[in-house]
């Protein structure tokens, strides 16, 4: 018997993993995917190598790649982007780590008030959130972004619209600035020089604006696991929880399991009351089941895999919110043509960024050519020339929306990545109950039936296309500015990968599948702690910090409620993940 | 640009299947890969040495779905080769073939997309024959310019039956294949013949797209055309599902022909030469790096901020 099981060791699962293994309760983590415990080893910096979705070392599926991935079903163009694996999707994140924006938590009051997703608030006040902001930001820890040439041209464009710099960690209105990055500022000889010879820890520390973002990241050669510059789970919060007793008073390390696929989570009535005991697992190398009991149960498997675990394990479903209000920021991708070299694709993949509350925000992406060349062909509105398959709009961009392809893309690529900027759409999407997970009717794998991800993409809310329309014209002004000679609007069809609220927490039973201390309505002693427990799309900041947070708060209400403790957020203060005891240990372990 | 209306999409009568996804083209036409005397019952009764028809039309699927990618792989990536020729659009730098890009995508298609069999092979059996129960030969094809003899459709609507029948996995690669070739006849029906095995390798680059538009914008239309009985549970998800084959082909093709997977030896995890799209596009002049010395300072001095 487990004091704790925690389901997926992604974005969310770890935090509550090392912030319980630091009270010294007996926490195993469980992982579908592989552990890259030796990346040197097991990675490269090549795109297909490492992203392709069916073969990279990131994509959901077994450790063994000789084996096809995972299948989910997606009943429409669209591309949901999760990896298995420790570090979960964080693994090719880019670490932006921006607050969500005040106006979607409970009790705000500013001008625009009533511009949010009014009906899914969070059940809590921001100024409740901001202790736990404070601690995953002083853990991670969130840093402001080192600036490089494309972030440079990113902000000439930013001057020329008329807005403020951000310089604050909330963000109060309108206005620009470089990222909050979960990424190690440069040191030493990180990003002043480009000779290999001189890129060794320690004599570099931090970011060595390598552009390996989404490959992975395992720089500066030679560093210690939790030392690496980007601070995907992999690299911070695991670390922390596999080595607790040696940053922690009284801390107990977790044990982490992977390729193991949790395929049943169980609940049996006791006083009258439905509740959680435990789970099942499936190796995926010996195809062996087992079973453990656990006095809590966290579901940290993504918006994608938890409403799937949730069904197969047969749980009810009472007001029918499991795998409903998924939002996705509903993005959009714009590509500017410059004559000069804008620095891309070296460096952070983001550190820039452009709120716009309440309509969302932008922030610069660079990418390497296999993915520029794909971010140019996912589309709803066809091939630019050929067809607009039903859309198509003109703007401030050049021509119509569509697909840059063939002869026209090999033409735009021809003219040097370095002389691209891209610009991420990022909108305010509302939650809405068609946008959901259900199971497929689809052959089941074998770990029981798939999840169907349906996006009802041509039918959002007035409020969300009219939050993408306003901040794709700012994203071409912005190009513009910076001295695009052209700019192109690709119209993506739904690239799901800003995933949240599709367990959502809420104040009311009518609309939400977990209560406001993050247990779960239907069993006791069911916890969800990662993205789909978002209450809403945060305005539109990329998730992972906001989830974060929510994670951390919601161990504290399972130390409190189950096991007795107190909450420790506002009087202790948090070890930060690159601690040198961190480090010791890790290379005692082998790791 | 205004959307012009797209062509109507109309119910196929079954027996022009396999004419219009090329097999007949490929097997027998100018051009074709299978020798005629093979495909005479007289030779295959007395001649021993034939091989089983399943043998004989394995082969020809496979090159001509490799040869309907190319036309896939081109339009995602046109190059100097005779398939961009084709299509109105070579460039004179290296392009998808270049790259590899059809290895790639049948690779992908034929190893590792996890796509439902329960799908993939009615959809698979439709496409590649189109005769499963009315039996080609009976009916009387008029294809343009194939003159095709009775006995040589009767061993061919064997040969598939038989392959289809078979325990064998269909790869991927073959039904997506015969859709693209499926859809490029609607496109443009004299594609049943011309260079290359495939229709779909033969349109222009604004057919090809013409191609696409009918595929993306498929609710029952596509599904009717099948005209496959899918199990009721699976029904409903054919036609999402197309529309996501559809996006996907034209993105994966990108992917891959924009990636490093023609160079790439998996033994070594090292670059045998430098990628075409590196050279193309300027990346990484010099391979994989460590870091770059593009560090310029933070954006107005400010290295934290703080409420
Ligand atoms: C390209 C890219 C860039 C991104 N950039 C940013 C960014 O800059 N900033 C940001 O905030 N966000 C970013 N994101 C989003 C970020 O990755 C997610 O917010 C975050 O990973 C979500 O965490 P999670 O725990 O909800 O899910 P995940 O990270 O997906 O983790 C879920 C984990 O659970 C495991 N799992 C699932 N089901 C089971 C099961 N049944 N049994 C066992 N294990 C299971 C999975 O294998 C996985 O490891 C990016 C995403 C992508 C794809």
């Amino acid at each position: 018997m487990r004091d704790v099981i925690v389901i997926g060791a992604g974005g969310g699962g770890p935090v509550v993993a090392k912030e319980l293994a630091a009270k010294g309760l007996d926490v195993l983590l469980l992982e579908a995917g592989p552990r890259h415990a030796k990346p040197r080893d097991e990675w490269t910096t090549f795109e297909d190598d490492a992203n392709n979705p069916l073969t990279g070392y990131f994509r959901p599926g077994p450790s063994d790649r000789s084996k096809p991935a995972w299948f989910r079903e997606w009943p429409q163009n669209s591309f949901v982007w999760q990896l298995s694996g420790v570090g979960g999707t964080t693994q090719h994140f880019y670490g932006n780590y921006p607050r969500a924006y005040p106006g979607v938590f409970q009790g705000y009051d500013g001008a625009d008030r009533n511009e949010y997703d009014v009906n899914h608030r969070f059940p809590f006040t921001y100024a409740e959130m901001v202790p736990y902001f404070e601690w995953v930001e002083a853990t991670m820890p969130v840093m402001t972004a080192a600036m490089g040439h494309k972030e440079q041209t990113f902000f000439r464009g930013a001057e020329t619209l008329g807005l403020p710099v951000q310089t604050t960690k909330t963000t109060l209105g309108p206005s620009y600035r470089p990222q909050e990055n979960a990424i190690l500022q440069p040191g030493g000889t990180a990003g002043k020089t480009s000779d290999k010879n001189l890129l060794n820890y320690p004599q570099a520390t931090g970011c060595t604006f390598c552009g390996y973002c989404f490959q992975g990241c395992m720089r500066p050669n030679g560093a210690p696991r939790n030392q690496f510059a980007k601070r995907s789970t992999d690299n911070s919060y695991v670390p922390m929880a596999l080595t607790a007793n040696v940053w922690a008073r009284g801390g107990r390390p977790i044990e982490l399991i992977t390729d193991a696929y949790v395929t049943r989570v169980h609940a049996e009535r006791r006083h009258g009351v439905l509740t959680a005991t435990g789970v099942t697992w499936r190796d995926n190398n010996s195809g062996a089941e087992h079973r453990e009991d656990a006095r809590v149960v966290v579901m940290s498997g993504g918006c994608t895999e938890n409403p799937r675990l949730w069904f197969n394990s047969g749980l009810p479903n009472p007001n029918g919110w499991v795998g409903r209000g998924y939002t996705d920021h509903f993005f959009d991708w714009l590509i500017g043509s410059f004559d000069d070299s804008t620095g891309n694709p070296k460096g952070v993949g983001s550190s820039a960024r452009l709120d716009f509350p309440p309509y969302g925000g932008l922030e610069n992406v660079g990418l390497p050519p296999a993915l520029s060349a794909f971010a140019g062909t996912l589309s709803d509105s066809g091939i630019r020339g050929q067809y607009g398959n039903g859309r198509g709009k003109t703007g401030p961009w050049d021509g119509p929306a569509g697909r840059v392809m063939g002869p026209e893309l090999k033409e735009l690529m021809a003219g040097g990545i370095d002389k691209l900027m891209t610009v991420l759409v990022i909108t305010d999407d509302d939650v809405e109950p068609d946008n959901r997970v259900t199971l497929s009717a689809l052959p089941a794998d074998e770990n029981g039936p798939i999840p169907k991800v349906t996006f009802k993409h041509r039918q959002r809310t007035a409020r969300t296309v009219r939050n993408r329309e306003f901040m794709a014209r700012k994203a071409a002004e912005l190009l513009r500015g910076a001295g695009a000679k052209k700019v192109y609007r690709i119209d993506w069809a739904p690239l799901i990968l800003h995933v949240q609220s599709s367990m959502r927490m809420g104040a009311s039973e009518q609309n939400s599948v977990v209560n406001p201390r993050g247990e779960t309505r239907a069993v006791k002693r069911l916890f969800v702690a990662d993205n789909s427990a978002l209450s809403n799309a945060l305005g539109g900041p990329n998730p992972t910090l906001t989830s974060q947070a929510l994670a951390t708060r919601t161990a504290e209400k399972i130390f409190a409620t189950y096991f007795g403790g107190d909450p420790w957020v506002r009087s202790e203060s948090p070890v930060v993940s690159t601690d040198p005891r961190v480090s010791v240990r890790l290379g005692q372990l082998g790791l | 640009m205004p959307d012009a209306d797209p062509p109507a999409v109309e119910p196929l009568a079954r027996r022009a299947f396999p004419a219009r996804i090329g097999v007949l083209g490929a097997a027998v036409g100018a051009g074709g890969l299978l020798t005629r005397s093979l495909l005479n019952p007289a030779d295959a009764a007395t001649n021993q040495l034939l091989p089983p028809a399943v043998d004989l039309i394995r082969p020809v699927l496979a090159e001509l779905a490799r040869d309907t990618l190319n036309g896939l792989t081109v339009f995602a990536m046109p190059g100097p080769d005779a398939y961009s020729r084709t299509q109105g659009t070579p460039s004179p730098t290296p392009g998808a073939m270049e790259s590899g890009a059809t290895d790639f995508m049948i690779n992908a298609l034929d190893h590792f997309v996890p796509f439902p069999d329960a799908i993939a092979q009615p959809v698979g059996a439709a496409l590649v024959t189109g005769l499963a129960d009315s039996g080609l030969a009976d009916t009387g094809l008029a294809l343009p310019g194939l003159s095709v003899l009775p006995v040589e459709l009767r061993t061919l609507d064997r040969a598939l039956a038989a392959y289809l029948q078979s325990d064998e996995t269909l790869p991927l690669s073959f039904p997506i294949a015969g859709l693209l070739n499926l859809m490029a006849t609607q496109v443009n029906p004299l594609a049943v013949n011309g260079p290359h095995l495939s229709p779909f390798a033969r349109l222009t680059y604004a057919e090809k797209a013409a191609a696409f538009e009918l595929i993306e914008r498929t609710d029952s239309d596509l599904v009717a055309l099948l005209d496959v009985h899918f199990p009721e549970p699976l029904k409903a998800s054919v036609s999402g599902l197309l529309k996501f084959v559809g996006g996907a082909l034209l993105e994966f093709a990108t992917f891959g022909a924009y990636s490093e997977y023609g160079v790439f030896d998996k033994e070594t995890k090292a670059l045998r030469m430098r990628p075409v799209s590196w050279s193309l596009t300027g990346y990484q002049p010099d391979g994989p790096v460590e870091g770059w010395d593009d560090f310029i300072g933070y954006y107005q001095g400010r290295k934290e901020v703080h409420d």
